[in-house]
């Protein structure tokens, strides 16, 4: 055969794109998390305008980090890891060139519409429908791109890196389109396809998934390649990558339910939820320890490289927030922390520790690589580090203790239990102001740190020539694949030991928790059973299993199919039952009575400002929480809630029962200024609500997109639909004269006192039971 | 390389995998144990706490838990409540008080209205008349049967329990009484009611 050698030259463009993007996002989203957290303890930095009120830039703030700093800087490392580790250049410049800049537009379209109150109101999932069909599309560009690159590599087989990127591209596909299914009412506007208690679920299925395969999965292979590459020293342990992609992969689509603990989320998903959580923890270690161990014999390369710095204190970081995770996930140490700001501690362990600290390690071993010229100033990155180290811990231990103050506040009782000690949210609220003070010093010293990143590498950039990695290569593909290596085919995928008994077990372990009696015998002693053969027979054949995994990984769909049906397996037995269920089986003894129209206005004007950021409507199966907002939340009272608003931080007191709580008057002059009726409060005013007119027009396709979802709406005519209307905003402004307040019947402000007046409005569904209040 | 710079092959006795990918190569050494002991005592407690709560179901659910609470916190809110005819029947629905009662009554007052409180409704031997029906001798206001039992009728053979039981287990009895009845229910004093047909 006629081979000769020829030179590759790796498209590095993109990755360039890439990491200037993520730069540039990065600033800006952390930029907005400061001025979030900042409004939290001066209320008047909400600027009395609805563009930039708490609400609408908090969810501005978690997508700009979460998809446009840590996405951008995802996109970059796996396209220069990717390319490299297969030996081969990007498939299609012009899908790389697509994915770069539909990216950016879409980051665009999301910065414009967040703070223009166009959200669907999940977390994380707040962009409206068309930008959710662009992100869709873009997101398949990257893996047509990605996948077609690994169709025309050159290294036969992938290394752990591409499994870690393999899983992100599927599973975060699947995510994203379940929890973003949703009916349109109009070219802004939709409204989720599941509700309530389905919704949550779905939501948490995806949003704790978000952070394991947006945030977690891509940035461990990102540090399966950097981290060797900066320390050049070897990878760890093989065998423990095998172990913790699988398990990691596995187990963490489980574990969505420890964000509803306590709720009223069926309690056998909680206990799930909670469970695997904990059974996550040595997965996520395994990763951890992989990456600190690689580093082995590199240490005292620690106090001089600032990339090996940043790695290193990532890494820890992240063996740090994956203990607290399971740690959280204990329901009774949720009861305390669920809610408050010890989560946002926790989250930000991550973010800022592991993911921020990737990137600028990468960032920093890139630079030279992508422009041939050495970094401006190690001095520059050293102080960076330190900024941000000190900004971490400070935030960090910030936000610790004030969770924990919060959480003890909240639940404290006297008099033998029997009353609250501190029945004024605001107590507790104004008791963690310094600690809010000292999270907004640690969160800019970060940012500052960032800002001499960015500062850094424009000097670095500026005036350097970009230069394109390249390899020698054959120039017949076929020369470098291994002939000893052959393909795998469908049954060979599955016809193997490994997979034989994963499945077996799997099948025999969920025979075991959902049977019957016999059955559920008969599963327990198959999981035994299976297990104890599994054991004996990689004892004795280990090479074979050894052998067919080295196979595996010469096949890319027969690796890819396998990842799907782990990542998959998860959601199907947690969603499936109960999505599939009769909404009555959802219901308990309370029901839910159905929004009027105007109540329908108003909840969409509470999701449009972002108040479930801040207001949960869910009252957990705990003492204080019933103490404090009334009988415990039943699933029934939010069957016809799309979206579903149980939220995820009290920053201010839970709503679920607050409907009759106060009059209306009350209501009207805590949202034109809330500290007029509730001093110390830290809510922004919403003025705004009293100028602008409900949109009473776009209610009747929105009646009828809610009678499509299942909701028992007559079918009204659109005269009858304001008729409704201008009735109930009626009795509300007479109601209001009567207190001494001019209101018009068409304002916002009227609807949103509607629907918050009917909140824990429900009628029983059985034989009416004790119903415990205060 | 430099030629001073450090091996980047590893020492003799740590093999690498044969596959080097883009120079990055890999080590294949044990887990720790610590780690799988994790691993693994961590499936242990998913299988123990799934058996415990949801397969034997022996461990209370998330709202037995809280109503049980609740109705504790309840009672000592009731227990240091003003006794009237409201928090006696607010008592009355109370499973903790209704069982305190229900001890009281059978030490000591099932006796004469026997263990089904129907005494001579019951048994025309029994000595006390029937607390069950709606026909009150001496009056069917929850407050009317606790000033009863403290001060006793003694002509009728009814002990003053007022300095035996004390305060609190007249209220439980009383409780225990009114647990048979229903709040708003007709409380006939016994000379109006053999004037209705």
């Amino acid at each position: 055969m006629a081979a000769s050698k020829t030179v590759l030259e790796f498209n590095d463009r993109v990755v360039r794109q890439f990491l200037l993007a993520t730069l540039v996002w990065g600033i800006v989203g952390m930029l907005v998390g400061v001025l979030v957290a900042s409004q939290l303890n001066f209320w008047q930095l909400n600027f009395r305008s609805e563009l930039l009120t708490f609400g609408r830039l908090r969810p501005l703030h978690t997508n700009a980090v979460i998809f446009a700093f840590v996405g951008n800087m995802m996109f970059a490392g796996i396209y220069y890891s990717t390319q490299r580790l297969v030996k081969a250049r990007l498939a299609s410049d012009f899908l790389s060139a697509l994915h770069f800049w539909g990216w950016q537009a879409i980051i665009v379209a999301a910065a414009i519409t967040l703070p223009l109150g166009l959200t669907r109101g999940k977390e994380y999932a707040e962009l409206i429908w068309p930008i959710n069909i662009a992100v869709a599309f873009i997101w398949v560009v990257f893996g047509v791109n990605f996948f077609w690159t690994l169709a025309r590599r050159r290294e036969p087989s992938l290394y752990v890196a591409i499994w870690f990127y393999i899983a992100t591209i599927i599973t975060v596909a699947m995510l994203y389109i379940v929890n973003h299914l949703s009916l349109p009412t109009s070219l802004t506007h939709s409204y989720p396809l599941f509700g309530g208690v389905q919704d949550a679920l779905v939501q948490w299925w995806y949003g704790h998934n978000a952070v394991a395969f947006f945030l977690t999965t891509p940035i461990l292979g990102i540090m399966y390649y950097f981290i060797p590459k900066a320390a050049e020293r070897p990878v760890y342990s093989y065998r423990l990558s095998v172990i913790h992609f699988w398990s990691l992969v596995f187990v963490y689509i489980w574990a969505g339910p420890h964000h509803l603990l306590n709720t009223s989320l069926p309690e056998w998903l909680q206990t799930l939820g909670m469970t695997f959580s904990l059974m996550l923890w040595a997965p996520s270690w395994g990763g951890m320890l992989n990456g600190l161990l690689t580093m082995r014999g590199a240490w005292h390369r620690l106090r001089t490289d600032p990339v090996l710095k940043f790695f290193a204190a990532a890494v820890t970081f992240y063996g740090m927030a994956t203990f607290e995770g399971p740690l959280l996930s204990i329901k009774s140490v949720n009861a305390l922390g669920h809610y408050t700001d010890w989560i946002i501690g926790h989250v930000h362990a991550g973010a800022l520790g592991w993911n921020g600290f990737m990137a600028a390690g990468m960032i920093y071993w890139l630079l030279p690589r992508l422009w041939n010229k050495p970094l401006h100033s190690e001095g520059l990155a050293n102080l960076h580090f330190w900024l941000g180290l000190v900004g971490i811990l400070l935030y960090v231990a910030a936000m610790w203790t004030s969770g924990i103050t919060q959480g003890l506040m909240l639940n404290a009782t006297t008099e033998n239990g029997t009353v609250l000690a501190y029945p004024n949210f605001l107590d507790t609220l104004n008791s963690i102001r310094p600690l809010m003070l000292m999270r907004v010093i640690g969160g800019a010293l970060y940012l500052t740190g960032f800002a001499l990143l960015g500062w850094n590498v424009w000097r670095t950039v500026r005036g350097a020539r970009p230069v394109n990695g390249t390899i020698e290569v054959w120039t017949d593909p076929v020369v470098e694949t291994d002939p000893a290596e052959p393909r795998l085919g469908l049954i060979a995928t599955f016809a193997n030991p490994p997979v034989f008994f994963s499945i077996l077990g799997f099948a025999f372990a969920c025979a075991w928790m959902f049977g019957g009696s016999l059955l559920s015998i008969a599963g327990l002693v198959g999981t035994m059973l299976c297990v104890a053969l599994a054991y004996a027979h990689f004892e004795s054949r280990g090479r074979a299993w050894a052998g067919w995994y080295d196979r595996l990984l010469v096949n890319t769909a027969p690796f890819t199919i396998l990842t799907f049906l782990a990542v998959v397996a998860g959601g199907l037995i947690q969603i499936v039952p109960l999505v599939l269920a009769h909404r009555a089986a959802n219901v308990e003894d309370w029901k839910q009575v159905p929004y009027t129209p105007l109540e329908l206005a108003g909840r969409d004007i509470y999701v449009r400002e972002g108040c479930y950021t801040c207001h949960s409507q869910m009252i957990r199966t705990l003492v204080p929480d019933v103490l404090r907002y009334g009988d415990y939340s039943r699933l029934g009272e939010s069957i016809y809630d799309h979206p579903y608003q149980w939220g995820s931080k009290r920053n201010g007191p839970d709503l679920a029962r607050v409907g009759g709580k106060y009059p209306n008057v009350w209501h009207v002059r805590h949202m034109e200024d809330p500290r007029s009726v509730s001093v110390g409060s830290n809510m922004p005013p919403y003025p705004s609500l009293l100028q602008r007119a409900t949109d009473v027009a776009a209610l009747p396709s929105k009646l009828a997109v809610q009678r499509t979802l299942g909701i028992p709406y007559p079918e009204w005519t659109a005269a009858e639909v304001t008729r409704l209307v201008e009735e109930q905003a009626r009795a509300i402004t007479t109601d209001l004269r009567g207190a001494g307040v001019e209101v018009e019947a068409d304002r916002e402000i009227v609807a949103l006192v509607a629907y918050l007046q009917a909140l824990g409005r429900s009628e029983p569904t059985v034989v009416p039971d004790l119903r415990h209040t205060q | 390389m430099k030629p001073n710079s450090k091996p980047s092959t590893p020492p003799a006795e740590d093999p690498t995998r044969p596959h080097v990918y883009d120079g990055i190569q890999e080590y294949d050494k044990r887990l720790p144990n610590w780690w799988l002991y994790t691993l693994y005592i961590t499936i242990l407690f998913w299988i123990g706490y799934w058996g415990y709560y949801e397969w034997f179901h022996a461990g209370p659910s998330n709202q037995e838990r809280v109503t049980q609470a609740l109705a504790r916190i309840e009672t000592q809110r009731l227990a240091s409540a003003k006794l009237d005819d409201a928090s006696l029947w607010q008592m009355s629905q109370n499973p903790e008080f209704v069982a305190a009662g229900k001890a009281v009554y059978d030490a000591n007052c099932a006796a004469c209205h026997l263990a089904s409180l129907r005494g001579k409704g019951e048994s025309p031997t029994a000595i006390g008349p029937d607390l069950t029906d709606t026909t009150w001798l001496h009056g069917g206001r929850p407050t009317e049967i606790y000033d009863l039992i403290t001060k006793g009728v003694l002509t009728k053979g009814m002990p003053t329990w007022g300095p035996v039981l004390g305060a609190k287990k007249i209220s439980e009895v009383t409780a225990y009484i009114l647990s048979k009845h229903k709040e708003g229910e007709p409380a006939l004093r016994a000379q109006t009611a053999a004037l209705i047909p």
